[in-house]
């Protein structure tokens, strides 16, 4: 007989208490309680949230496209050191070497044999009678400039300018020109005249004397704007001169003191990264850029006032900040940046020249990643190859070019068929 | 007026064409030496000199009576400061000056040297001196307190 017991009206929800499934003694899957990571705060006024600020912003700049980068990179403005690459200051190249992290090498690489000899040795692709084509190629525009233009003098410091600028313009088209068919890559270069060359970046730190943002550290920043003579830009990239990992050996000089010493001064105006053209052309990579000395670079003035060592210095200080600055462009175009090192080496060439002298440097940047958090642990130092001056002719007498020296002619060959 | 200037030009020795060149012999402008405030590099060697000398002229002076071979000169003018009042509440100026940061060419470097060094005073034995450092070493001694205590002064305790 059933049991009439009293039941509610009503079932509450804890009537039978234990009858419901829950309680039945099985292997209850126990879930670990998850919570979100800890991580210092965004937005508080502490060193930690400083860091995490920092490391916000490196990841969105990582995780965005080329042309975000380079405006984010560039877009805060503050006071920065002004590189010259033209500039008097008494040993010059010593600062921008430390400035740049670039290690000098004195001579070219192996691969550019030694331009002294005097024979018409076989440059790799040129044959005899073409070399002797680039050798008349070279006499012509000599005598053309300095014999057959009847130019009036030029005006006081603008021998350069009016007359070893046209000089240089012809020449380098007309060699790019008559090569082109044995070089490949310069059939779809492009020859800039006169391009802008823009370089910002980063290095070293100092704590701020004075003001309100006393005892801060404060990194200092560096910007090249440059003017070359003429450059030729090229599609595909020229290939290193030498591995990266053979570039941790060099050594680069360490200069303890404020640039500001140098002397070098500072401004504040718009960030630029430019390599000559602009992102989306396709010739994105460096070939070789020209430079012409300024009007006041004397080379034998300075030789009477005992400062011969400083004709190189000059030098080399303007073919290192130029050519750092376009192979850095060069790299931030590829989106390496100051926390995304280059994978590989980028490779440029210069030739810096005053109408009979000429230097040639070969720059090959292995690290762009030069501000103090970055270069902690970074063994890898830029490198510079460079010559002392040559001459290219002694004289134009009468109609003709005295004294030209082949082993000139076949270096710049060799520099303009320089190809992957 | 400074009656000690001997090479006083009554207006600056202007050059007109055919002029023979300008040349100061014994001149009556003396450079100063001095320790550089903020750290310069090997080569550079810092100077006070007179207003009236420019880049041009501390080169010869250098390069002609001293035989030192200059690269390059810097210079600037330092403001002395007005700001300073004395007991009459009247600004009393410092006198300004003209510094010069000479470069050395050749690979010369220069470091300023050390003027004052810092000497041992060691007092010769068995003199008054020593008995007096004895003496006041022990004092001092005496008046410190138990190192046991740990800076805590004696007035906390029994």
């Amino acid at each position: 007989m059933a049991a009439r017991t009293r039941l509610p009206l009503l079932f509450p929800r804890n009537l039978f208490p234990f009858r419901s499934q829950k309680l039945v003694h099985t292997d209850v899957s126990v879930k670990e309680p998850a919570y979100p990571p800890i991580v210092p705060s965004l937005t508080a006024k502490s060193k930690s949230a400083r860091r995490r600020q920092i490391e916000e912003r490196v990841k969105k700049i990582c995780t965005s496209s080329v042309e975000d980068k380079l405006s984010l990179i560039t877009r805060i403005q503050r006071e920065k050191f002004v590189v010259y690459p033209q500039t008097f200051a008494r040993n010059a190249d010593r600062w921008y070497q430390h400035f740049t992290k670039t290690a000098y090498i004195p001579g070219l690489p192996e691969k550019f044999t030694p331009g002294l000899e005097k024979t018409t040795a076989a440059v790799p692709g040129i044959d005899d009678d073409a070399f002797a084509d680039i050798r008349s190629l070279v006499t012509r525009v000599i005598l053309q400039e300095h014999w057959q233009f009847r130019k009036r003098k030029p005006f006081m410091y603008r021998h350069q300018e009016q007359v070893v600028g046209p000089f240089l313009r012809s020449l380098v088209s007309g060699l790019t020109y008559s090569l082109a068919k044995y070089n490949p890559l310069l059939q779809l270069s492009s020859l800039d005249l006169s391009p802008q060359v823009n370089f910002y970046w980063r290095r070293g730190q100092r704590i701020i004397p004075k003001g309100h943002r006393k005892r801060h550290l404060e990194p200092t920043r560096f910007q090249i704007d440059d003017r070359p003579h003429s450059q030729i830009r090229v599609t595909q990239q020229l290939p290193q001169f030498m591995p990266l990992e053979a570039s941790h050996a060099a050594e680069v000089p360490e200069i303890t003191l404020r640039p500001n010493v140098m002397p070098l001064f500072r401004r504040q105006y718009d960030n630029n990264i430019f390599t000559g053209a602009k992102l989306p052309d396709p010739a994105c990579y460096g070939h070789t850029q020209f430079h012409l000395v300024p009007d006041r670079y004397h080379r034998d003035r300075m030789i009477r006032q005992q400062q011969a060592d400083q004709v190189e210095v000059f030098l080399r200080a303007n073919a290192l900040a130029s050519l750092f600055a376009w192979t850095g462009a060069q790299a931030m175009y590829q989106g390496f940046w100051n926390y995304e090192d280059v994978t590989r080496p980028f490779v440029s060439q210069a030739v810096i020249t005053d109408g009979h002298f000429f230097s040639f440097f070969c720059y090959q940047l292995n690290t762009v990643a030069l501000s103090v958090e970055t270069d902690a642990n970074n063994p890898r130092k830029n490198l510079l190859w460079g010559t002392e001056s040559l001459r290219l002719y002694e004289s134009v007498q009468d109609g003709e070019v005295v004294g030209l020296n082949d082993g000139v002619v076949k270096l710049l060959v060799q520099f303009f068929m320089n190809q992957p | 007026l400074n009656r000690n200037i001997i090479n006083t030009f009554f207006l600056y020795p202007l050059y007109q064409l055919g002029n023979p060149q300008l040349r100061i012999f014994r001149p009556s402008w003396f450079l100063t030496l001095v320790r550089p405030g903020k750290e310069q590099p090997q080569d550079t060697v810092q100077f006070r000199i007179p207003m009236e000398m420019t880049k041009y002229d501390i080169k010869n002076y250098l390069e002609k009576i001293y035989n030192v071979p200059v690269g390059v000169v810097r210079t600037r003018i330092q403001f002395g400061s007005n700001k300073k009042r004395n007991h009459l509440n009247q600004k009393v100026k410092q006198p300004d000056y003209k510094v010069a940061y000479v470069q050395l060419a050749l690979g010369q470097t220069f470091t300023f040297p050390d003027i004052f060094p810092e000497k041992e005073r060691a007092p010769a034995e068995g003199s008054m001196e020593e008995m007096q450092e004895k003496f006041m070493e022990d004092e001092k001694q005496r008046q410190k307190l138990d190192p046991r205590r740990g800076g805590v002064t004696e007035w906390f305790g029994l």
